[in-house]
């Protein structure tokens, strides 16, 4: 939205070479800029000034939607708003399961099971819905190289025994579990941005990325003056791109 | 009529022109006429005559505001401010300990800015307080609408719903005691569905979004009147990364606040902007402060911190800023 062209903003086309000329060209670069700068880039007067404000503000300002809108269409699909754990008294707490659209994040000390948890989590999202599943792909971006094929077998195996009996379904399952070995913040922030593709063509319905925590600390050393900024920088421009994905799918991550 | 020509608010090519051409004061201009302009600088008669128009609306605008009409800037002694300032309604937060300290509620006309941890409560507080904005007259709210601009994706409708129900469940209970005609007549429009479709929620990714959201909030709050609170949920989310440049990110942030004064201002509606919390690393400790730096500190009004003391319960502080009169410090359990 941000990078929107002003030539889709409907300006017209000399304002916009005029512009251009200046290296103002999205509405990002428009809207940063104050009255003063904007009159004397566009050589207009202070009132059309403020008109043409409110032309490229509307290109690419939210919609609006009453909370009453957003209940009543919650309300109208309930059974795809959580991806339940099977695990009883986790779902209670949870109300329902890990929440679909919003990031949900697991911290344990270390040996806990948050890898074996999140290897379930796979296996659950690629069961039909009618066993409680989501009947699509996921995504696995493993940081700490400790995913095993085996132990997905395994749990799949002795959690579902009548459901996996045959080594055919166990081939699907594997198969819908894409894994994605990253060993560096840089390759971890290029993958997230490349998601948004992958999980429309591959049907994909969870996200999860086990873990976020390993690779930074790895990284960014706190002691050092400037890595702090660094890296709050990194990790908030994940956490927005993750919470986009998740919003725009309705997928938990 | 001495207005100086290089303060019009014209286009800087036709001001440089006309102060080119040795026009210094507003007056000239309109004791030239049209053609007479057309012909010395060299526009055509039709922008000539739009100049002029021009110059006499700011004339007469100049006129009205300097025999102390009602313009943008408004004369008052400060008894009317402080008249107006008791009778105005206060939006209550239904903890008594918080109204206290705030004085009775969240403030119209002012800005809150609401600090804290991640996870003590920041965004419930913003949900409870649209919700609480629409409570009817009658029973001591404003009877508002609420705007409620996310830029964090935390708000959860489910909690809304819950806190909606028993604010109604709250009123009719009062209402029931009371047992006054009026309160059951406003009970029947203060129900769940009505409470939802009043709380307007924009959802903004960056902080274009957010920029060209508040740029439109006065043509908003226009068509809907009735709006008399404005929540931003996470104004530092968006201005926190992807920012090298951080003059342009105060600049910015500065523009935003002057906005936010002149629509609270204008429309009578109260802004409540939460803030996240950072770091400060000092000589041998480091201390939490709000974020977005110093200069973002003197945007609101009234300053909320909120943090966990030892024994895990909430605690808030508030300090005011230097425009209202009393400071309080006040620390509650």
């Amino acid at each position: 939205m941000a990078t929107k062209k002003l030539r889709r903003a409907r300006l017209s086309h000399d304002l916009c070479e005029r512009l251009s000329r200046h290296q103002i060209t999205t509405c990002q670069d428009f809207l940063c800029l104050s009255l003063l700068e904007l009159m004397k880039v566009t050589g207009q007067s202070y009132y059309d000034v403020q008109k043409l404000l409110c032309k490229v503000s509307q290109a690419c300002a939210p919609k609006m939607q009453t909370a009453y809108e957003m209940k009543l269409r919650k309300s109208v699909n309930p059974s795809s708003a959580f991806l339940s754990t099977t695990l009883h008294s986790l779902d209670k707490v949870l109300h329902g399961g890990v929440p679909c659209g919003s990031l949900t994040e697991i911290t344990s000390p270390p040996g806990c099971g948050k890898t074996q948890f999140c290897i379930m989590m796979s296996v659950l999202a690629t069961l039909p819905v009618s066993m409680g599943g989501l009947d699509g792909a996921v995504i696995y971006i493993d940081t700490e190289s400790a995913f095993s094929a085996e132990r997905l077998i395994e749990i799949a195996g002795s959690r579902f025994p009548t459901y996996f009996d045959s080594d055919e379904k166990l081939f699907c399952m594997t198969r819908s579990i894409h894994l994605y070995r990253e060993l560096t913040c840089g390759s971890v922030l290029k993958r997230i941005m490349s998601l948004e593709e992958e999980i429309i063509s591959k049907n994909v319905k969870l996200i999860i990325i086990d873990s976020v925590a390993s690779v930074v600390r790895k990284e960014f050393d706190t002691k050092l003056q400037g890595n702090l900024a660094e890296r709050s920088n990194f990790l908030a421009r994940g956490a927005s791109v993750l919470k986009y994905l998740a919003e725009e799918f309705s997928i938990p991550v | 009529m001495q207005r100086e020509v290089g303060t019009l608010p014209l286009a800087p090519a036709l001001r440089a022109r006309l102060v080119a051409a040795g026009f210094q004061t507003a007056q000239e201009l309109l004791e030239t006429g049209p053609c007479g302009l057309s012909k010395e600088i060299g526009i055509s008669k039709e922008e000539a005559l739009e100049v002029l128009q021009l110059v006499r609306q700011e004339c007469q605008g100049d006129a009205t505001r300097s025999a102390g009409g009602s313009g943008a800037t408004r004369k008052c002694t400060a008894l009317e401010l402080l008249e107006e300032e008791q009778t105005q309604g206060f939006i209550i937060t239904f903890c008594s300990a918080l109204d206290n300290i705030l004085g009775g509620g969240v403030q119209l006309t002012k800005i809150t800015e609401i600090c804290g941890a991640p996870g003590v409560g920041k965004t419930q507080l913003c949900m409870q307080l649209a919700v609480d904005v629409q409570i009817p007259e009658c029973f001591g709210g404003v009877a508002g609408e609420a705007v409620f601009i996310d830029t964090e994706g935390s708000f959860m409708v489910d909690r809304v719903v819950d806190i909606a129900t028993a604010c109604v469940q709250h009123c009719q209970l009062i209402a029931e005691a009371h047992q006054e005609a009026d309160h059951l007549k406003a009970l029947e429009s203060f129900s769940l569905e009505s409470i939802l479709s009043h709380i307007y929620y924009f959802r903004c990714r960056d902080y274009t979004e957010l920029l060209a959201q508040v740029y439109l909030l006065p043509d908003f709050l226009a068509e809907h009147s009735k709006v008399r609170l404005v929540v931003i949920d996470g104004i530092a989310f968006p201005f926190r990364h992807d920012f090298e440049d951080l003059s342009l990110r105060t600049r910015l942030l500065n523009g935003l606040a002057q906005q936010l004064i002149i629509t609270a201002n204008d429309h009578r509606a109260a802004v409540v902007l939460t803030n996240q919390m950072t770091t400060r690393i000092g000589q041998n400790q480091s201390t939490l402060v709000p974020a977005l730096g110093e200069s973002w500190g003197h945007a609101a009004t009234v300053r909320l911190i909120f943090h966990w003391d030892e024994s895990q319960s909430l605690m808030a502080s508030e300090m005011c800023s230097l425009q209202l009169s009393l400071r309080r410090q006040k620390g509650l359990k």
